[in-house]
């Protein structure tokens, strides 16, 4: 079994285990759902399973009456037959509804390396599905751009469908946050976990406005701030215009000049928006389309954690 | 080094397109896709459009070579270093040219353009050699060619301010001959004047400075000029309750800048020195007014007049002379026959009361009756269809044609033939003949009129008259061949009018009648002015002006004769008297007899005083009025550059012949092209720089891909 501190980089070989999360590697495959459990099942691997025991609608075994149990979970057939008390033990189900938020739009189509941003969520939408669907969590997914494009609900038998959602989605349209979110908001009734992948390209202020709605219902919401290594570092030379790739508008741009304060801005932009989600309890994490996913399913299990300690 | 055409330099303005190419227009790239410019429009234009230049010896060269290329079509060239040379070494020959026309006298503008000359001699180099020319229309070298400062200040101080308008023209050419005559290398011409537009005619471009002359203008102009004229005096003279008045108006012209306020003067009538009547002027800037005077009665005998208005800057043009000579009838006496004479001389007599310019006065003899006193004072004799003419008349009327006198000779009904006696042949061309009756086809026409005749002369321009109309049933003609002019002819060829001179007058014959009876010309319309023009011409009259213009040359002897009535008789060659002529400065001229005519020129504005030496009183003496040119109160300016380039720069000139711009002496084509063809090496240059940038722009843009 191969742990996490075994991993080394892959850019310099890497080992078997840890190809199945380098991003690179996995958009060759190009069946997502197998994508998704390599991802999974070589993630938890190195990990405890730790399912949770409780009520739900898998049995898992029976054990012997304690008084203080629940008379409704005794096994009266069982009783009828050995004329002892037996009590059912289902296996361990969270009852939280596991919702994506994938971004859609045009923005999340760039790619400097090959990967593009869309990719890299979907990927990174698949993995999740996949280990939520490990947590007996019911899935569902909203991809939207200016609007919703899809729309799945939670359920615990939506896992295919969520995978095929991810799997055909493209990027057309701009990005808009403030509407698909108000009503995805107004969409789920019920509380769960709602992961948000976008490139977040707009002022933190009405990121935070869009999805407060969400948090407000009592969701517990994580973002995941996908960007390209390109839009981080801005490492162009020539001048050239730069064309917006949800506008259309280009601009002339002379990048030495222009690449400090362009970084300086991005790094405010990501400072601002922790800021500003933290402050509203909403775990926020950057993502760089070069980092492998595995970075991204720990953060979201040690979300998952702190949020289920939370509760 | 000068330009050829320095407006190209403005093509230097072209620098701004390597720098406006180095700061915006970089090498295109395609368009790179990027996700989001939310932060890289979020940063100040200003900075994204804060570019340096880069690829500074790009730049430095694209900025090179348009510098030379507009440099190349500015065509620089040098002066000749013969040019050069003159211009530097050696004594100078310099002419001061002095305009001293009477626009100087404007303000200061003469003791101005006098002190800048002697400013210029006091820095003469002790071997240069300098003249003073005064000029005007005409020009007068003061002192010959001297390095002698004195002499030189003390010719200019002799300048005074002359009656005549400005003319570069002369001045210039006596500036080149003094030029042309001199050794001396180096030659300058300082031209001191107030540059009126008016001095600079077309033919002034003909005149042009030797070779390597300097010509400096010294321009005593002033901006804004105010000046107020008298351009022109009309005076109208009529008949009033039997005294000659005179009425007279003045044109005032006001040249002013455009935005000045109205200026208000006055304007005074003067007759032999006495203020008769002043009139109130008020003119815009640059508008003319007529001035009307109420008419006065005219003073007997000769009478000076002045027009005057209140001084201003330039008080030369602000005067207007004229003199009223005594009125000029003419007496025609009319001699006829017997009872019938008043008929026919009644459409003469109506004729000749109309008119005043001059005026008729007639009066009416009968033939036998004539006295040798009938004859004194009078101007023209009509012999109106006599019979005969007995010798002692036609003796009388010899007498009085040979002195001058006039006489018609109007053949009718009654003039016989061969009815005049011997002694009266002399007063005819030719002898009397027959009568031609043109009855039967309804009339002749005179059919050739002699246009150059002063009896015909005024008929000449269309519509002036119309003879053709007139009807001519009977006529006399003459016998033999006319010894005298044939003045109109009848259309079968039968002389009309016969003019033939005897002594210093003249007799006129009019070979049909002057009344109705032989013809209907006194109907027509043509026979007041034909009557008029018959009558003065043959009392040789000719009207005095009233005033001359400055720079006119009278025939002094002439004019005399003219105004002093009774004194023209003498028409010998030579004079037995001397005439003396007092200019209005007093000084005086004697034009001495032995000179066979007496030319005066007429240099000064005023009054001259004419008079034979020997006799006193008013009555041997006569005045002429004698005014400014009345153009040269228009004191616009002209540009003394145009003036300079007309004269000193021949860039076609044949060879040798050039100004100081471009020309030396003796220069070749291939010289003056050789001096100019920088332009060829500098266009090569920039050549040469521009494929230099190519190759460098290209190895650029090649290193960053």
């Amino acid at each position: 079994m191969a742990r996490r501190s075994d991993r080394v980089d892959p850019a310099t070989g890497g080992d078997r285990l840890y190809r199945f999360v380098d991003p690179h590697v996995l958009a060759r495959i190009s069946n997502l759902s197998l994508l998704a459990r390599s991802v999974v099942e070589g993630f938890i691997s190195g990990l405890h399973r730790s399912t949770y025991l409780g009520r739900s609608v898998d049995f898992a075994e029976h054990r012997a009456y304690m008084p203080g149990d629940d008379i409704r979970r005794i096994d009266w057939r069982l009783f009828a037959r050995t004329d002892r008390f037996y009590v059912k033990e289902f296996e361990a189900d969270t009852n939280t509804s596991f919702t994506l938020l994938l971004d859609v739009s045009r923005s999340m189509s760039f790619g400097s390396e090959g990967l593009t941003k869309l990719d890299y969520a979907r990927f990174l939408a698949a993995s999740l599905a996949v280990f939520s669907q490990k947590q007996r969590d019911r899935i569902g997914i909203v991809t939207f751009d200016e609007d919703i494009v899809d729309f799945v609900p939670p359920s615990a038998k939506h896992l295919e469908i969520v995978l095929h959602t991810i799997d055909r989605v493209t990027s057309q349209k701009p990005s808009d946050y403030r509407r698909p979110l108000l009503k995805v908001a107004e969409a789920i009734h019920r509380r769960g976990i709602v992961v948000l992948i976008s490139d977040l390209y707009d002022e933190p202020e009405a990121i935070l406005d869009a999805v407060k709605g969400l948090r407000y219902k009592g969701n517990d919401l994580i973002v995941f701030h996908v960007l390209d290594p390109a839009e981080l570092k801005f490492p162009y030379a020539e001048a050239a215009s730069y064309q917006d790739l949800e506008t259309g508008l280009a601009v002339p741009v002379i990048p030495e000049y222009l690449r400090d304060e362009y970084r300086s801005l991005v790094k405010q932009h990501v400072e601002k928006l922790t800021r500003s989600l933290g402050d509203n309890q909403i775990d926020y994490s950057l993502l760089d389309t070069s980092m492998p996913l595995d970075y991204a399913l720990f953060h979201y299990l040690a979300s998952r954690e702190r949020l289920t300690r939370t509760r | 080094m000068s330009f050829l055409a320095p407006l190209f330099l403005l093509g230097g303005l072209a620098l701004a397109v390597p720098v406006i190419i180095h700061l915006t227009h970089r090498e295109k790239k395609d368009v790179v896709p990027f996700p989001s410019l939310m932060f890289l429009r979020k940063i100040p234009y200003r900075s994204v459009r804060r570019q340096k230049l880069r690829h500074l010896f790009l730049f430095a060269l694209r900025c090179l070579a348009l510098l030379i290329i507009a440099l190349a079509f500015a065509r620089p060239f040098f002066e000749t270093s013969s040019t050069s040379a003159a211009s530097s070494l050696g004594p100078r020959e310099v002419v001061f040219l002095i305009d001293h026309s009477y626009s100087m006298g404007y303000e200061d503008r003469l003791s101005r353009a006098k002190a800048e000359v002697a400013g210029r001699i006091q820095s003469l180099g002790g071997e240069d050699l300098a003249s003073v020319v005064a000029f005007s229309d005409r020009a007068e070298v003061l002192n010959q060619p001297t390095s002698d400062k004195a002499a030189l200040e003390a010719a200019v101080a002799g300048i005074e301010l002359s009656a005549r308008a400005t003319g570069f023209g002369p001045g210039l050419k006596l500036a080149k001959r003094i030029l042309d005559d001199s050794e001396l290398s180096r030659k300058e011409v300082v031209l001191v004047t107030d540059f009126q537009r008016l001095g600079f005619e077309d033919e002034d471009d003909d005149v042009w400075l030797p070779a390597g002359t300097v010509l400096t203008p010294v321009d005593l102009s002033t901006a804004e000029t105010e000046n107020l004229s008298l351009t022109s005096v009309t005076l109208e003279r009529d008949e009033a309750s039997g005294r000659e008045r005179l009425t007279a108006s003045a044109r005032v012209t006001r040249k002013a800048p455009a935005d000045g306020a109205p200026l208000t003067s006055r304007i005074s009538l003067e007759i032999d020195g006495r203020s008769l009547q002043t009139k109130p002027v008020e003119l815009e800037p640059d508008t003319s007014a007529t001035i009307g005077f109420d008419p006065v009665t005219v003073p007997a005998g000769e009478a000076r007049g002045t027009i005057r208005l209140e001084e201003d800057a330039l008080p030369q043009d602000n005067v207007y002379h004229f003199v009223l000579s005594p009125g000029q009838a003419l007496l025609v006496l009319n001699l006829e026959e017997g009872a019938r004479r008043t008929r026919r001389s009644f459409y003469v007599e109506r004729a000749l009361e109309i008119g005043d310019r001059p005026s008729f006065r007639t009066a009416s003899k009968v033939l036998s009756q004539l006295r040798a006193s009938d004859l004194s004072g009078t101007d023209v004799v009509i012999l109106n269809d006599v019979p005969s003419l007995p010798a002692a008349p036609a003796g009388l009327l010899s007498e009085f044609v040979k002195k001058g006198g006039g006489l018609v000779v109007v053949l009718g009904e009654s003039s016989a033939r061969n009815s005049f006696a011997e002694g009266a042949s002399e007063l005819f061309p030719a002898a009397l003949g027959g009568v031609v009756d043109r009855a039967r086809d309804w009339g002749g026409t005179l059919s050739y009129l002699d246009y150059g005749s002063p009896v015909f002369e005024v008929f000449n321009a269309p519509h002036s008259g119309d003879f053709s109309g007139a009807k001519f049933f009977r006529y006399r003609a003459f016998d033999s061949a006319v010894s005298g002019g044939v003045l109109a002819r009848f259309d079968d060829g039968v002389p009309a009018l016969v003019e033939h001179r005897l002594g210093s007058g003249r007799v006129l014959v009019w070979t049909s009648t002057l009344d109705t009876f032989w013809n209907d010309l006194a109907r027509q319309p043509v026979f007041l002015p034909f009557m008029h023009q018959l009558v003065k011409h043959a009392a040789s009259y000719a009207e005095a002006s009233s005033w001359h213009t400055v720079g006119e040359v009278l025939d002094v002897e002439r004019y005399l004769a003219m105004v002093l009535e009774g004194e023209s008789e003498d028409d010998s060659p030579g004079r037995s008297f001397d005439l003396v002529v007092t200019a209005p400065s007093s000084r005086k001229i004697i034009l001495p007899r032995t000179e066979e005519r007496a030319l005066l020129p007429l240099e000064e504005q005023g009054f001259y005083d004419i008079r034979r030496a020997g006799t006193g009183g008013a009555a041997s003496s006569s005045s002429v009025a004698v005014n400014l040119d009345t153009a040269e109160s228009d004191l616009s300016r002209l540009d003394p550059e145009e003036l300079v380039a007309s004269v000193t720069f021949r860039g076609t000139g044949a060879p040798g012949s050039g100004g100081p711009g471009i020309e030396g002496p003796g220069d070749s084509r291939e010289a003056q092209e050789g001096r100019q063809g920088y332009w060829w090496f500098l266009l090569s240059g920039a050549l040469l720089l521009l494929a230099s940038e190519t190759l460098l722009s290209n190895r650029l843009s090649m290193t960053a891909r």
